[in-house]
């Protein structure tokens, strides 16, 4: 999986997925993989409280199977997780092909410009569409139940792929590329002979990070209507006062996942054909067709059309009828919306770089590491309740006072660092990658310290994905809400909650300012790190 | 996945189990805490989401000087929050809307029963929890919307009409997840039994003219635009439209007329919003104030003319859009019903097909 790693992920050398570092026997070795277990325990700690109380409720699990609440739901998922990671994976892997290989009219401004999606959260297009297309609204497409949510996903998520694509062909593909070029095959055919084969690790890292947000999404299920897992677990905790089966739904979703992230980084874990020379050229893209060209740069205008600009003017729009509109109150939910977010990336990340570095020392730390990023899977309620319940059993204990300020805050990163820690650790994975068994050999052998080989080579060349990771977990942790409204202090407001208040009770021209202010202040860092990893990788060539 | 039973998943497991029983005993024991009356801030956990409310707070600050600090938060996450945080909770004055889940609330043991002169005197006794642990401060109707030019209103005159076949692919409404659609049918099981309940249900199911989707607004549209005759909504929605900043709002409006069912009859399904103070509240004096705020004639009226909803007092004036609707016949059921047969409620909804 690949978010932020593009240009770094799979520019390191093979040799390194071959044979891993041998864990050093020093103390201080020690101590860092001790710690990065804890870590990835604290990580774990939210889904965990979660599994446990569904194995250990009055109702043995698997009589949730038998359930027609949870049928319903997990046949609603499966759905929504083909259509929409489907459709999703389809537009970004091809807008990656396109962007990469092809030359087009607007092509360097589509590359940075694809991504624009990942800042607005799919509830906030799910307002936006819904309220253009409702009954009676201005575009008359029936835009509802699996229909609307599927291609809220599609429109929503196709960048994690186009990512996670444009990162593989950007490093792998080249000289194979060039040599079939060169032999003489037609453009079209080297895409699909050589090209896409190469970039299908990328592809299927995308379209698993997809799935994933899929699966864990409420806010847009739910406007939609549509039964998933998500939707369900509110289902059974609200109406049918049933918290247990609520649990074992969530437990479900959350062992899905790790089979799902398991199955992916198996697959990943073969991917050793690949080999990128580090002097080798990338491939110039090729001249197409005036046709082939102008359909490319509609196809990659219509992305960003209904991905961002539509939604995003359509908000803006509403935003202005509004005859009550008082943007200064908006001015505390934006600093907590920014202030929260950056404490719980650091946090995060954090913990990430810890849980990246066992996973790179043994068996142990992978699983540990697997079992950590399931909690990106699961909707965001699910480990916020999991970290409620080990509150409450702090509390019950005696342990923690009341959920004021500091503690509810302290809760919540936490909740975050548990959820996100598979979008932030993958691109530090991937640049600790770079840190090669050859370079780190070398730098023990002339007698550095692990504190200074964590300081002067580890940060220096791991350093640019730690940023990519940062960004990511940030704008992720903007966009969450969830959680956010479960745990957050007294009289504190976030723009998400903001929006989600509003867009609840189908006030959308009040929901719309706080929802397109949410997407603006994401698209910013997301914009300047795609342009900065493109540039990376213009340097790389 | 190879996951040993260890001898710490055994005992994190007991921990948690011991956990679940702490959280679900209740704690009606709740005497005893200290108080700070001096205190000039009161904290409020809510799940309505309101202009009135803020109004309603600005103006208590004023009057008072105490400050109101609020927790907006979605009405399961209220009670997962209130129970696990325990006697260690901020909260002070807990408000919400549906009197099931005030019910719920008050079952928990997280209310405490608490009765002033003034709030006697405001709420009718129906509008109050038996044990004063609750007291409702604004209601709401389920009414009937259907579209002016197609439907003479004439041929309305109960909810039962939605079920029955002249309405065939002509009824929308939202998803029966919501709690306005839960209670609405938690009443009928109590007030006419749990078979009438189910065939009336099966009835609107049948005559659905799509799937539903949105919530109430999303109904009433619907209607204005043709693609259903009749809807179910609460009956502020309607007036939301109608002083809409969007101009295609209050067209919907003007296309749409409301009927107040059941009037020679059970009477029109009313819902209540109500507060009641935190059992473990170390303000009950400032909870209590703000509570008798609340259902002060001033609060009423803002409740009326910005959330629309209809004042539990008596003798506050309708704002000329409540008035239009007119006085009329309500159900007659105990609120606590609506949260006792909520669970069998979403029951009947799944096993008829209303999603």
């Amino acid at each position: 999986m690949a978010v932020g790693d593009a240009g770094v992920a799979n520019a390191s050398p093979p040799v390194a997925r071959v044979r891993r570092r041998r864990a050093p026997s020093s103390a201080i070795a020690f101590l860092s993989i001790a710690a990065a277990l804890v870590a990835a325990a604290i990580c774990v700690g939210p889904a965990l409280a979660v599994l446990i109380s569904a194995v250990t409720g009055a109702r043995p699990a698997f009589e949730a199977f038998q359930q027609g609440l949870f049928l319903d739901s997990a046949a609603g998922t499966i759905v929504l997780v083909t259509l929409g990671a489907g459709a999703a994976t389809l537009l970004g892997a091809t807008a990656a092909l396109l962007v990469t290989l092809m030359r087009f009219p607007g092509r360097s401004v589509f590359e940075w410009l694809l991504v624009a999606p990942l800042a607005a959260p799919a509830y906030a297009l799910a307002y936006s569409y819904s309220s253009l297309t409702w009954a009676g609204g201005p575009v008359p497409a029936p835009l509802t139940g699996f229909v609307g949510a599927a291609f809220v996903y599609a429109v929503g998520f196709f960048p994690y792929v186009y990512l996670a694509t444009r990162a593989a062909l950007v490093a792998q593909s080249p000289s194979a590329l060039g040599a079939a070029r060169t032999l003489g095959a037609a453009p079209l055919r080297a895409t699909l002979r050589i090209a896409l084969p190469l970039a299908r690790p990328g592809v299927a890292a995308g379209a698993a990070l997809v799935a994933m947000e899929v699966a864990a999404d409420y806010g847009a299920a739910v406007h939609f209507g549509v039964p998933t897992i998500a939707t369900g677990i509110f289902r059974a905790r609200g109406p049918f006062q049933d918290a247990l089966l609520g649990n074992q739904m969530a437990a479900v979703l959350l062992i899905a996942a790790l089979v799902f992230l398991w199955l992916e980084r198996a697959a990943r874990g073969r991917r050793k054909f690949v080999a990128r020379d580090a002097h080798a050229r990338p491939a110039e893209p090729f001249r197409a067709p005036w046709y082939a060209a102008g359909l490319a740069t509609l196809f990659c205008a219509a992305l960003v059309l209904f991905g961002a600009l539509l939604p995003m003017s359509w908000l803006a729009r509403l935003a202005m009828l509004n005859s009550n509109a008082d943007l200064a109150s908006l001015l505390r939910p934006l600093t907590n919306s920014v202030a929260l977010a950056a404490i719980g990336a650091a946090a995060t990340l954090a913990l990430a770089i810890l849980i990246a570095r066992a996973a790179r020392a043994g068996a142990v730390g992978r699983f540990a590491a697997l079992f950590a990023a399931s909690g990106y899977a699961a909707p965001g309620v699910v480990i916020a309740l999991g970290a409620l319940s080990v509150y409450g059993l702090a509390r019950s204990l005696g342990w923690v006072g009341g959920l004021a300020a500091p503690a509810a805050l302290l809760l919540l990163v936490w909740a975050y660092a548990a959820r996100f820690t598979a979008p932030g650790a993958q691109p530090i994975e991937a640049g600790m990658a770079r840190v090669t068994p050859g370079i780190a050999g070398a730098a023990r052998t002339l007698g550095a310290s692990a504190a200074r080989r964590l300081w002067r080579i580890d940060l220096p060349l791991a350093g640019p994905s730690f940023v990519a990771a940062a960004i990511i977990v940030f704008v992720e942790i903007l966009k969450e809400l969830p959680a956010t409204l479960l745990l957050r202090p007294l009289s504190f407001d976030t723009l998400a909650v903001r929006a989600h208040t509003y867009a609840a009770d189908e006030r959308m021209v009040e929901a719309a300012a706080p929802a397109l202010l949410l997407t603006l202040v994401g698209l910013v860092p997301i914009v300047m790190l795609t342009r900065r990893l493109d540039r990376a990788a213009g340097a790389a060539r | 996945m190879p996951l040993r039973p260890s001898r710490r998943l055994v005992l994190a497991a007991a921990a948690f189990g011991a956990l679940a029983a702490c959280t679900q005993r209740a704690p009606s024991d709740a005497a005893g805490v200290a108080q700070d009356a001096d205190a000039r801030h009161v904290n409020v956990y809510t799940t309505r989401h309101y202009g009135s409310d803020q109004a309603v707070y600005r103006r208590f600050t004023e009057e008072t000087g105490i400050e109101v600090r609020v927790l907006e938060i979605g009405g399961a996450e209220l009670f997962d929050r209130l129970q696990t945080e325990g006697d260690q909770t901020a909260a002070d004055l807990i408000v919400t809307v549906d009197g099931g889940a005030l019910w719920r609330l008050a079952e928990a043991g997280m209310l405490q029963p608490l009765s002033t002169p003034a709030l006697q005197a405001a709420a009718p006794a129906r509008f109050r929890d038996p044990d004063n642990r609750w007291w409702a401060f604004a209601k709401r109707a389920r009414v009937i919307v259907y579209n002016k030019e197609s439907v003479d209103p004439v041929i309305l005159r109960s909810m039962d009409d939605l079920a029955q076949a002249r309405f065939r692919g002509q009824v929308c409404a939202r998803s029966s997840a919501n709690t306005y659609n839960l209670s609405m049918l938690a009443a009928r099981i109590e007030r006419a039994g749990a078979d009438n309940a189910r065939d009336w249900a099966r009835g609107v199911v049948e005559n659905f003219a799509r799937q539903p989707q949105g919530a109430d607004t999303e109904q009433i549209r619907a209607v204005a635009a043709g693609q259903c005759q009749v809807a179910i909504s609460n009956h502020y929605y309607l007036l939301r439209l109608q002083n809409s900043d969007d101009p295609a709002d209050r067209e919907v409006a003007s296309k749409v007329g409301v009927f107040i069912p059941d009037q020679d009859g059970a009477g029109a399904h009313v819902n209540i919003s109500g507060a009641g103070v935190s059992a473990y509240s170390p303000r009950v004096a400032q909870a209590t104030r703000l509570l008798e705020f609340l259902l002060s004639p001033e609060s009423q009226s803002l409740f009326a003319n910005l959330t629309n909803e209809f004042p539990v007092r008596p003798d506050v004036e309708l704002t000329p859009g409540l008035a239009a609707l007119g006085r009329f016949h309500e159900e007659q059921i105990p609120f606590e019903a609506l949260g006792r047969r909520q669970a069998e409620a979403a029951r009947i909804y799944e096993e008829v097909g209303w999603r």
